[in-house]
């Protein structure tokens, strides 16, 4: 268990930098713009189809190029269940009432209410559209150094949007750490055990207030630490980021066309 | 906080685009006015960063009350960074939960405009309150249930606008689902204005200058 997680549940990003900065796999050395725009096509496919087959097929395909790239299957399953859970916690209330024939029905306080063939399809689509987009997302990180990472939020965002966002994905590593070891201290001494709200709030509260309080006590030792290092309000990445070479580019152009493609010949697409 | 327990896939790719659009306009908004402060404040920027990276960390903690909530304390932001500065913090933290599963990418936009409006909001009822709730912990508490109520309302109204993908529902049978979530939502901002509270009080003795013109 390293110092940033703080469930098994929620992606570890100690570990996910890990690989991305010690990985050696073919989509290692593929150029970070091409992932992004591929990134980008996929969610633009998933949000174009509705088509059950269409998302199995993508989702086959992303689960086999994140294992090509080597990258951990176990944990992956893990952190499926964070939005697997939000799925189900909103989509799966609304597959209820959704017209169709009818699996199951049961009444409760007066009220019948019924799971249709259409409720559970609808749920399945929307769960493999979420794993599609969340295993991507994190081949993505997986795939691609830190110091891409950062050039790119430089050369996206405008200032000081990237200023904050990169002072931000480095000092989240030392949060998460604090944050983390701040609650060990706290089960440690029984916090973890119920007892009463009001008990379990105050415990918690003043570990997130301790969390901020420390925050920005470090921010301000890392602003004067920088100022007297040059800092004058800009953060720059200067890191070259490898542009996508011919094969980036063919592959990128395949995949659009594959999506015009799905859109056009495949029933239940277009979603615009 | 409320958000949108949606992944990629859930709207239509017009509404991604009309509430990507509207959430750019605040960010755009916001940026103009940090911009155009008097002078540059690097101090504020640096604040910032740490309290998007605070706030992540705490939004993945489980708090165990009622089988285990998480809070993201998307009000304290706007309490203690302002709307401008809270707004772009907003956007950090959406795209870093898209980029662990919490949320699609797609859904950024909506989920950004909902998280300015609770940062807004509480904001707003934070400092009107001061003058007849001096008490840190009730006028946080106020501020926190004001904004997550907003925001509550805030996304319902998009859900409802938008409609989900393959849903076959009219807005009645769509508003009573989402009634149900939004009364969950209320009960977890109870537990979440009474820890902002706590973290505000806790704040006020330990470090009242972070509390923007509140007395020492």
């Amino acid at each position: 268990m390293s110092s940033t997680m703080i469930s098994r549940h929620i992606p570890d990003l100690d570990l996910i930098t890990s690989y991305a900065e010690r990985q050696d796999s073919f989509f290692t050395k593929v150029s970070p713009w091409t992932k992004f725009a591929a990134l980008v096509l996929v969610i633009l496919l998933i949000t174009l189809t509705r088509s059950l087959v269409v998302c199995a097929a993508l989702y086959l395909t992303v689960l086999l190029m994140y294992r090509l790239a080597g990258l951990p299957l176990k944990n992956l399953f893990a952190w499926y269940t964070l939005p697997a859970l939000f799925v189900l916690s909103l989509v799966g209330i609304m597959a209820w009432s959704e017209p169709g024939s009818v699996l199951f029905s049961c009444a409760i306080a007066g009220i019948t209410i019924s799971l249709t063939d259409n409720g559970v399809l609808l749920v399945l689509t929307l769960l493999l559209k979420a794993l599609i987009s969340v295993t991507f997302s994190l081949f993505f990180l997986m795939t691609t150094r830190y110091q891409h990472f950062s050039a790119m939020i430089y050369r996206l965002f405008p200032s000081p949007l990237d200023q904050i966002f990169l002072m931000a994905y480095r000092f989240l590593f030392l949060t998460l750490a604090m944050t983390g070891a701040m609650l060990k201290a706290v089960q440690s001494r029984g916090g973890g055990i119920i007892r009463s709200i009001q008990m379990q709030g105050r415990i918690f509260a003043e570990v997130f207030a301790l969390v901020f309080i420390r925050s920005f006590e470090r921010a301000e030792r890392v602003q004067r630490a920088m100022i007297a290092r040059g800092y004058n309000g800009a953060y720059v990445a200067g890191t070259e980021v490898p542009q996508p070479g011919v094969f980036g580019y063919g592959v990128l152009c395949a995949f659009a066309l594959a999506i015009a493609g799905i859109v056009w010949l495949v029933p239940n697409t277009g979603g615009w | 906080m409320a958000h949108i327990h949606l992944e990629d896939g859930s709207f239509t790719l017009v509404w991604v685009v009309v509430w990507w659009a509207c959430a750019l306009l605040l960010i755009g908004i916001s940026l103009y006015l940090v911009r155009s402060a008097q002078k540059p404040d690097n101090r504020r920027i640096t604040i910032a960063a740490f309290c998007t990276a605070a706030a992540f960390a705490i939004f993945q903690i489980s708090i165990p009350v009622f089988g285990g909530v998480h809070i993201n304390l998307t009000p304290l932001i706007g309490i203690l960074t302002g709307p401008a500065i809270g707004s772009l913090v907003v956007l950090i933290i959406n795209i870093l939960s898209a980029a662990i599963g919490h949320g699609g990418w797609s859904m950024i936009g909506a989920n950004t405009l909902v998280n300015i409006a609770e940062v807004a909001v509480a904001y707003a009822t934070w400092r009107i309150l001061k003058p007849c709730i001096p008490g840190l912990f009730p006028r946080a508490g106020i501020a926190t249930i004001a904004g997550l109520l907003c925001g509550n309302i805030a996304m319902i109204l998009i859900i409802v606008i938008s409609g989900v993908q393959g849903v076959n529902q009219g807005t009645a049978q769509i508003l009573a689902g989402l009634s149900l979530l939004a009364a969950v939502n209320m009960g977890v901002a109870v537990i979440e204005a009474f820890v902002t509270g706590m973290i505000v009080t806790y704040i006020g003795k330990v470090r009242p200058d972070l509390l923007r013109g509140e007395r020492p």
